[in-house]
């Protein structure tokens, strides 16, 4: 019996498949199933008891080995019988991807602010970009025929004589959405209010008649100057990296008293020179009781920057004008 | 505005330089926003005295002369046409340095040279060379009494200074003169304040008898005070004076004018000096007008000054439009010889009024509508007249006169140490505060404990509350001494807002498809508005910055087309842009978001335009379609699991509305060629707008996803294909479908569209496949059947459907 499966075994091996002709004649001789190892292995009941377990795996390992030089032959004759390769098989040529969408240089700055503010604990809020008088001014503690008015340019949409109808304006600056905010929800409360904001001046490389702030807003019972101070901070560490250069310095707004400007340390080839980055201070007490909250119980803090201004120095843009053109040139360089 | 440091350093012992000046100030809060030096010391610049001029050999412009410079005699080459003997010049010997910058900003240094091969050993200046006028005429010629050799700093009597230039933020009128600049230096540095206006005294007395004053509107002048000095000489100005007001800008006019001037300047009260001789019925009254009043300023324009503006008027009418300007008939000529000074307090409000509604802005504007010293203005008088008496002669007429009609009350405010402490995050001791308060001229009380009880200052209009006093205090404690705080604020951490979330996951869905997000301007020209709406609807500014941008954007799709139209002359081929903006519209009250009449929305846009693929070695290229933006929006829907709900109506052959709950939530379009004509577009353009407000209100994509069981059984294909009129829509035949079948009817598709003589001329085919799928059995064609009948007769009825055999 062994000898017979030895014989079976080199006739096997010398089986020669050059073609699927032969492949199907071996398949034939030996793997179908009048083939020569089926017909073996119905021999197996004639087996003495003793010799079954030997003469068993010697069959397996006849099947086996029949079994994977059909398997490799069938694989050589596809790779041979394989498509002549023509000139547009060509893997070198070029091809046309489909590319991702970018976001504007703007968003990119703007979504980094976010992320900073969101670990700081701020949540993000909304408004109208066309507001009134009362949002926009008023409530802000700008009074009317007031030199701070001039402070901003201001494109109005409407302009009344009438006591009852308010002026109509595009928001000089996001700090109107404090008063909605304030006036929506009791404190404690922390917000950053992200938009687009106005100002009627000449378009050139440094200016623009809109332009994109960050507003934020913090009040509870025992806010101060400190905490805002140390918030800017770890704003500016985290935009501009742990070794930022900065210094805060006294300045005016009707809505914040003590107001503060915080400036940056910006390298260049001249060797540096500050660069204001944001304006802050503590909620004026007038702000307050525009929107019934007590300033004797509450304090507060309220910053703003500028996206456009952030987003040009995080990218080296020297021109403002390039964020509203859409240069199709302009926009994939920035990739995410 | 700008602060001369030559100047400051009248009113306070400064061992700071400039830059540490600048410093001190910005950080206690008068921003510096540059410097410029100006001027020279003029090192190694002398007079010379001009011996001999003779003509160049080689050069017919330049002349050989023989300069004498006190030490030796030098031959110098000179181009100016002006030269000649006998002539006293300023002349930079060698080796000294021009005190202009040249054009690459580098200092011309003075060498021995060659001029066209004769010598020359120094140059002879212009006044512009020297930095002195603006004058390049020719060579500058000095008085010729000075002695050649005289040191030009002497001989000139100039001196360099630096011009400190402020950006003075509106809660501080104090400082917009030179002694206020000087008070903030002083409580920063601790050098005492040497303010000249403290020991001024004016002698009593009445000048009654010289003119009458009077004040006719009381709420808008509060106080009007007059002086006189009698014989002056009008001339120019000393060197001193001109010098200290060319520093910061001003130019010298005669020694009274300037007088007022440098008062200004130095303490802040504007004054006016009237020529007595020309005041009608020696009398003076401050009132309005109830009409509009035409009057001739003294910078010889005529102006239409409007209806309650407040005028300085004598016998015949207007001298002046009161804290704006003076008038022509009025004005100090060189044959004045009396003098009325006017010092008086305006209403800062009407003076804002009066110079916004000229669009003209003074000196005196400016401080006026800020709100100066209430209490200044005898001593800014009597320091007029004794200047004036000075510089140009005469003598001062005993007395004053003093109209009064508004007395200011003075400010007093507690401040209590715990608030200071409170709000500034500091641990401060009351004597710091009162150090603080006192350099600035507030006078403290203690009045109880822990609290003081402050005096503001007349000139500080600005400070009437405790929160005004912390202010005054951190500023000049520093805000960067603040201590960090002991344990660091620890906030509680936020969750996004909803609104905020929605528009992060459309924004990076439009990216996922591949388009790029541009920011466009939110204001249009009124054509390009009018293209996109009606008027109605349309929101303009009242004042545009230019016609380009007059009228707020009612749609994203104004923008887009100009950025296209960018794009296309630059060459670009593929545009693929998304926006997300705000837009807005006139509406009726009950339509209104946040502002009553005024509906202002988040849209998102998509569009493209021009080549979806460029030829190339896998074939030609292949422009967009209303389908390739149509796909990426019903990719958008369905992203948002809206598919089922929403309703596509077309508005025309080129128009698709998506309503959800019967509100528009989309509009797709392939834009008219009347919109493209108005945007100077010549291609073809696709757009998908939504509106993202709406689509949030809807709640569409918000739900939370919960999981439902996947299918256990097979679906069931089933194709059928309708014969109809061409004028019905597939849309239609759709919808028509969809309401026919039952919920196992799971989608349909179109796979093809037919139309030929062999079923009619004004016929087509529209060949659908219907998948069916039931989840709690395997659907065989007995279950299917009876369901597609249904649809077919109802397809029958409803459009002439006949089912395509």
């Amino acid at each position: 019996m062994i000898d017979n499966i030895e014989k079976i075994k080199k006739e096997i091996q010398d089986f020669n498949i050059s073609n699927e002709d032969d492949l199907e004649a071996f398949r034939l001789e030996f793997l179908s199933r009048n083939g020569k190892i089926q017909s073996m292995f119905a021999l197996m009941g004639k087996v003495p008891k003793e010799q079954k377990a030997e003469v068993g795996k010697a069959m397996n390992g006849v099947k086996v080995l029949a079994q994977q030089k059909f398997d490799d032959a069938q694989l050589e004759l596809k790779k041979a019988t394989r498509k002549e390769f023509g000139a547009l098989d060509d893997i070198t040529l070029p091809v046309e991807p489909t590319y991702a969408g970018s976001f504007h240089p703007l968003t990119q700055a703007l979504d980094e602010m976010k992320q900073i503010f969101l670990r700081l604990g701020f949540n993000i809020a909304d408004g109208p970009e066309l507001e009134n008088d009362f949002h926009n001014f008023t409530a802000l503690n700008f009074p009317p025929d007031h030199p701070a008015r001039d402070m901003q340019d201001t494109f109005f949409v409407r302009k009344s004589d009438d006591q009852n109808e308010q002026d109509l304006v595009l928001r000089t600056h996001t700090s109107p959405v404090q008063i909605r905010l304030m006036k929506n929800q009791q404190p404690p409360l922390r917000s950053i209010m992200p938009g687009r904001v106005y100002r009627n001046e000449a378009v050139t490389a440094k200016s623009y008649f809109q332009f994109n702030q960050v507003e934020g807003l913090y009040v509870d019972k025992n806010v101060n100057m400190g905490e805002l101070i140390e918030t800017l901070v770890m704003f500016a560490k985290l935009m501009y990296g742990s070794d930022v250069k900065y210094r805060v310095r006294p300045s005016y707004f009707p809505f914040t008293e003590p107001s503060i400007e915080m400036d940056v340390w910006w390298e260049n080839e001249k060797g540096g020179q500050w660069l204001e980055i944001l304006g802050a201070g503590m909620v004026d007490p007038n702000v307050f009781e525009s929107v019934n909250v007590d300033p004797e119980i509450y304090t507060g803090f309220a910053f703003g920057m500028g996206v456009d201004r952030i987003a040009m120095l995080r990218y080296g843009i020297d021109d403002i004008r390039l964020l509203y053109e859409n240069d199709i040139r302009f926009l994939e360089q920035f990739k995410s | 505005m700008n602060i001369s440091y030559n100047w400051l350093k009248e009113y306070i012992d400064l061992d700071l330089t400039p830059e540490e000046t600048s410093e001190k100030l910005t950080l206690s809060g008068l921003e510096v926003e540059g410097m410029e030096q100006i001027g020279s010391d003029f090192d190694g610049f002398v007079v010379g005295e001009v011996l001999e001029v003779k003509a160049h050999p080689n050069a017919d412009k330049l002349q050989i002369c023989d300069v004498n410079v006190g030490s030796d005699t030098v031959q110098i080459i000179c181009g100016a046409p002006n030269v000649a003997v006998g002539q006293k010049v300023p002349v930079a010997t060698v080796g000294s340095v021009m005190p202009l910058p040249m054009e690459d900003g580098s200092y011309l240094k003075i060498k021995k040279a060659k001029l066209r091969g004769e010598k020359s050993n120094g140059m002879i200046c212009s006044e512009s060379e020297l930095g002195l006028s603006d004058d390049h005429s020719g060579i500058m010629v000095l008085h010729p009494d000075l002695e050649a050799g005289t040191p030009l700093k002497k001989a000139l009597d100039v001196e360099k200074d630096v011009i400190i230039e402020i950006g003075l933020t509106p809660n501080r009128p104090d400082a917009a003169c030179h002694v206020g600049v000087a008070r903030d230096l002083s409580a920063v540095t601790g050098s005492p304040l040497k303010n000249p206006y403290n020991e001024l005294v004016s002698k009593a007395g009445s000048i009654d008898d010289q003119i009458s004053i009077s004040i006719e509107d009381k709420t808008k002048c509060h106080r009007y005070v007059g002086m006189m000095v009698k014989g002056v000489e009008i001339k120019e100005s000393p060197a001193w004076l001109k010098q200290r007001l060319t520093a910061i800008g001003l130019r010298p006019r005669n020694n009274v004018v300037d007088v007022t001037n440098f008062i200004l300047h130095e303490i802040g009260q504007p004054l006016h000096a009237f020529d007595y001789d020309k005041i009608a019925d020696k009398k003076i009254d401050v009132k309005t007008f109830d009409k509009d009043v035409k009057f001739t300023t003294l910078d010889d324009v005529e102006r239409e000054v409007p209806a309650g503006s407040l005028f300085i008027c004598d016998g015949n009418g207007p001298v002046a439009i009161a804290g704006v300007m003076g008038g022509e008939n009025s004005e100090v000529t060189d044959s004045t010889t009396n003098i009325l000074i006017e010092s008086a307090y305006f209403k800062p409000s009407s003076i804002r009024k009066t110079s916004k509604s000229l669009a003209l802005q003074t000196d005196s504007s400016y401080r006026f509508e800020r709100g100066i010293d209430p209490e200044i203005q005898l001593k800014a008088a009597q320091r007029a007249a004794e200047l004036i008496v000075k510089l140009a002669g005469g003598e001062i007429v005993e007395g004053y006169a003093d109209v009064h009609p508004v007395k200011f009350e003075p400010c007093e405010v507690k401040l209590r140490l715990s608030r200071i402490n409170r709000v500034l995050g500091t641990s401060l001791k009351m004597k710091d505060a009162e150090k603080i308060l006192n350099d600035l001229e507030f006078e403290t009380t203690l009045a109880g404990e822990g609290q003081l009880l402050c005096k503001v200052p007349t000139f500080r209009p600005d400070v009437s509350r405790e929160i005004d006093l912390i202010e005054e205090v951190g500023r000049i404690f520093d805000y960067n001494n603040i201590p960090s705080p002991e344990t660091s604020p620890f906030f509680t951490p936020e969750t996004l807002s909803e609104t905020e979330v929605y528009n992060q996951k459309i924004r990076r869905f439009a990216r996922s498809l591949g388009y790029k997000e541009i920011t466009t301007n939110s204001l249009l020209s009124q054509k390009e508005a009018d293209a996109l709406a009606d008027r109605e609807e349309q929101i303009s500014t009242l004042n545009p910055v230019s016609q380009e941008n007059t009228t707020l954007r009612t749609h994203l799709s104004g923008g887009f087309l100009k950025s296209i139209r960018y794009n296309l002359n630059r060459n670009i081929e593929n545009i693929r842009f998304f926006e997300i903006g705000h837009v807005f519209k006139n509406v009726e009250k009950e339509q209104s978001t946040w502002i009553e009449g005024v509906r202002e929305h988040t849209n998102l846009l998509m569009g493209v335009c021009g080549q979806k693929r460029s030829d190339n070695w896998q074939g030609a290229s292949e422009a967009y379609s209303v389908f390739d933006i149509k796909s990426d929006l019903e990719s958008l829907i369905h992203f948002l699991n809206i598919d089922g709900k929403v309703e596509r109506k077309a508005e025309s052959n080129y128009s698709l509305n998506y309503l959800l709950d019967g509100k528009i939530i989309a509009t797709l379009q392939q834009l008219d060629e009347e919109v493209l004509k108005s945007f100077d577009v010549g291609q073809d353009v696709f757009i998908a707008e939504v509106d993202l407000t709406e689509l949030f209100e809807l709640n569409a994509g918000r739900s939370e996803t919960t999981y439902t069981p996947v299918a256990k059984f097979p679906s069931f294909e089933f194709d059928a294909a309708f014969i109809v009129d061409k004028s019905i829509r597939a849309g239609e035949l759709s919808s028509g479908i969809q309401k026919a079948a039952d919920d196992t009817l799971k989608s349909i598709s179109v796979f093809d569209v037919y139309e030929g003589k062999n079923i009619g001329e004004e016929k087509k085919s529209i060949a659908f496949r219907l998948t069916f799928l039931d989840p709690n059995k395997t659907l065989t064609i007995k279950d299917v059947e009876p369901k597609v009948q249904k649809i077919v007769q109802s397809l029958e009825n409803d459009f002439g459907a006949k089912l395509r055999s």
